[in-house]
């Protein structure tokens, strides 16, 4: 089965920090177009300086011109009825968010800085990590991490889980709760179609080919 | 009787947004400080859901991580703007706050006496997207016509940062008055010359 591609993100050839954002809009039908920026490219400049930031992605929405892809998430999660029933649900799904990104920063300076001499000693820690996680989901009644209803919070720990299980192929098996987390998401009739996209398949997880 | 209690350290560190905010709306804060011994026993760390302060508590709500705090707040204080759109702004900008915080925060406590003088000449590059789109705002805020928590994010990490690289507003003529300007607010002002905020040290190691 095809994707479909509508409204754009420019990102570099990688999932990297776009993958939840995509399984999100995949979950809720939407279409994505997207911008493809090559390395090359990138390395010009006017792309770069473009960019608010001077970094990608970038996500467009109308007028709406979006740079930090947690931000993307927080704006799909609002459209979507990601972001739970009330302003209690949505500040405890914005500590979870938070906490994934803490995670996804350690990830991120492994795989770019440390991705040789450090390996070992990240999978060894990993553990550490995963335990609040967990913990949170082992007390949920929903399965996810706040509310009943899964929030971009979900879409974002899921993607970093399947990272994880590439970079340290043990990590969930002391987890039974966030394997079957795991699980459950990458069942879901749109995700599955999503990861068994060619388009979606074929792009690296990250730019310097480390995984 | 203060609904919101802040659990922390004896610094400012990444409490400071949060508290002037709080300040600004008029809101009681109930301050517990936990001393680096107390931390080091384990305990509290131990109850901690990811082993870190600060913690915040509303009532029953109990939240970590600093910028959920921050939305938190601006949700429950008109702090997030006027819709959605808005939102997502304010978003972007304050994550966009954050990754200079990160940077801040890993020369002041990893690199400080080797890393310094780069890090302040380099500033200038991500001071200046602040500059830019502070200076085509009109309000004088970040996004839409009111202060958000962005606003107040930004406005500490530049105090900060005026201690660390003294001339670093120096080239940007908006954020120095957009410093001015929130310094001025009155209960801001107040908290900013009040003992108890001014006695914290900005960082957990002494360095600024």
């Amino acid at each position: 089965m095809q994707c479909e591609l509508l409204i754009t993100p420019c990102h570099v050839h990688l999932t990297g920090r776009c993958g939840a954002l995509k399984m999100m809009l995949a979950d809720n039908e939407q279409q994505l177009k997207e911008n493809m920026v090559s390395i090359e490219e990138w390395m010009k400049g006017d792309m770069k300086g473009s960019c608010l930031f001077g970094q990608l992605p970038k996500f467009e929405d109308g007028d709406l011109v979006l740079y930090q892809s947690n931000a993307m998430l927080r704006h799909l999660g609002r459209k979507h009825g990601a972001y739970g029933k009330n302003d209690c649900e949505a500040s405890l799904i914005d500590m979870m968010n938070d906490a994934v990104e803490d995670l996804r920063l350690k990830y991120i300076k492994l795989i770019y800085q440390e991705y040789e001499t450090g390996k070992e000693a990240y999978c060894k820690d990993l553990p550490n990590h995963l335990k609040p996680f967990e913990s949170v989901l082992s007390k949920s009644k929903s399965g996810f991490l706040v509310g009943d209803q899964i929030s971009f919070a979900d879409y974002n720990l899921f993607d970093l889980l399947l990272n994880h299980k590439v970079l340290c192929s043990a990590s969930l098996d002391s987890f039974p709760t966030l394997k079957s987390y795991v699980d459950k998401i990458a069942a879901r009739p749109k995700i599955k179609a999503l990861l068994e996209c060619e388009n979606f398949k074929k792009l690296p997880i990250n730019g310097n080919g480390k995984q």
